[in-house]
């Protein structure tokens, strides 16, 4: 009998896994269970689409009839509801039950909301969400504000297309700085102070939740985008036995505890073999690299997961990359190289003298360094030696 | 075969992507965006286009790091100039 393979979720990680295991395995049955109504795209390419850089149509990764031709069962706008691992079946919320051998849960996330859903609060986690920011952009009216609530990935292509419009924009930050949760001091004043002088208001220390944001968004001349966060709905997974920490817990192989259950992309909490703790890597490298490695090992091949992913964005020409594990809670040590003066800053997280991560800020040429060195688990120095003399030397030769 | 490779520097967005799936093809530049090599060389300096001679593993390879790259922005066109990817 041929292997059965479900796959619950259908964006990069789980498409990808899907297309490696129909290479892998030709005459295995594989199904797609995915909340989007629309075959796959890229949500990397939703403000290029709202700019108008690319038609709609170019947004999607594969064409309808590409599930078909790959033999793949694809069941869109669809929801797991029930996962029962000892039977071996996942529940639909079509009322459909199906059994698997191997299944894969690859949900993603769901963008954190904001009161009501009403029509010009903003997401842009989904077309459906682009599609109605560009109505809501083209129905603004001339006195029309840009107003963005978060200080993460999301904000940053909020006020790249706010400006895109020239449509004023203020930004409402639940503390002091943009990414609080991993920049130091100075370089989240970089950012801070960039902003600042590049026209956009910053408004600080802001609960989401107050009354007064609630009467705020109740203003139809502004436009609000908002950005906080991303949370992921595990209740179908409750009498499953999968362990959940803030994702899926899941080893170098991308196995959960459960036997023949797997996990990859956002939702993936997976062992990281060359930082060397359990983490959730929310960029599209790292969800598109595990859909290979997961189909691999659901194929029955053993491949372990290594890779030091990155997350690149430029907010009105501040170029900012993420590089590996950027968690200042779980680094022991914390180094800066260049500073505000420079106009660039590299933040180096350091773990039991590992380097395992790095924030680069107008400094794009350390990228290629910085990530061969975590690859190779390179040791900081010592505090009192030079850091990093590669990276000095870089920094040498801009000047 | 001779394949034409070229990035388009205003879809591109630095993900790197490209550059983890097939590193001797793709690297970035200081602007963080993706340039085209030749088997890790750069004949006649950085460029975001070039024609490459290559065997059907690095046909293969190269294909994959296009369909990798999430804003699309690398195209494949053979010798006659028909574009292979993305495909129309």
């Amino acid at each position: 009998m041929s292997m059965r393979y479900v796959i619950i979720g259908g964006g990069i990680a789980g498409t990808t896994a899907a297309e490696e295991l129909r290479k892998l395995d030709p005459s295995s049955e594989i199904t797609i269970v995915s909340e989007e109504q629309h075959p796959i795209y890229s949500r990397v390419l939703l403000p290029h689409y709202i700019k108008g850089k690319i038609p709609r149509e170019r947004v999607f990764l594969k064409k309808e009839n590409w599930y078909s031709e790959q033999n793949i069962d694809w069941m869109p706008g669809v929801l797991a509801v029930y996962l029962d691992t000892k039977n071996k079946f996942v529940t639909l919320s079509n009322g459909r039950e199906i059994e698997y051998d191997k299944m894969l849960i690859a949900t993603g996330g769901e963008p954190r909301t904001i009161f009501e859903n009403s029509r010009n609060i903003s997401y842009l986690r989904s077309l459906s969400d682009a599609d109605n920011f560009l109505e809501l952009l083209n129905s603004r009216e001339n006195n029309c504000n840009g107003e963005v609530f978060g200080g993460g990935f999301i904000a940053c292509e909020y006020i790249n297309l706010f400006a895109h419009f020239s449509i004023p924009t203020r930004v409402s930050l639940r503390g002091d700085f943009f990414w609080s949760k991993i920049l130091d001091r100075e370089p989240a004043e970089f950012v801070n102070q960039y902003l600042g002088k590049n026209g956009i208001t910053l408004r600080k220390n802001v609960s989401f939740k107050d009354s007064f944001i609630e009467e705020e968004l109740k203003n139809k001349s502004s436009i609000f985008g908002i950005g906080i966060g991303i949370e992921t709905d595990f209740s179908w997974l409750k009498e499953s036995g999968v362990e959940i920490s803030s994702g899926i817990r899941a080893n170098e192989f991308l196995e959960t505890n459960i036997p023949d259950v797997y996990t990859a992309g956002d939702v993936a909490e997976f062992y990281d073999v060359i930082v060397g703790r359990h983490l959730k890597m929310g960029n599209w490298m790292s969800a598109m690299s595990q859909g290979r490695v997961v189909a691999q090992n659901m194929f029955g091949n053993k491949i372990v997961f290594e890779l030091v992913s990155s997350y690149a964005t430029n907010i009105l020409g501040l170029e900012v990359i993420f590089i590996g594990d950027v968690s200042k809670e779980s680094a022991d040590e914390v180094r800066i190289i260049g500073s505000i003066e420079e106009g660039g800053i590299t933040q180096l997280f350091g773990r039991k003298g590992q380097l395992v991560g790095a924030v680069l800020l107008n400094r794009n040429s350390d990228r290629q360094i910085i990530t061969d060195f975590i690859k190779n688990k390179g040791l900081l120095p010592d505090k009192n030696r030079e850091l990093l003399p590669e990276l000095v030397e870089g920094s040498k030769k801009r000047e | 075969m001779k394949l034409r490779i070229k990035v388009d520097p205003d879809l591109c967005i630095g993900a790197a992507s490209c550059v983890t799936v097939s590193p001797e093809t793709f690297q970035l530049n200081d602007e963080n965006k993706a340039v085209v090599l030749d088997h890790s060389q750069e004949p006649n300096g950085r460029t975001y286009e070039r024609w490459i001679e290559v065997n059907d593993d690095e046909k293969e390879n190269i294909f994959l790091a296009a369909q990798s790259c999430p804003t699309l922005a690398i195209f494949i066109f053979d010798e006659e100039g028909k574009q292979l990817f993305p495909e129309l």
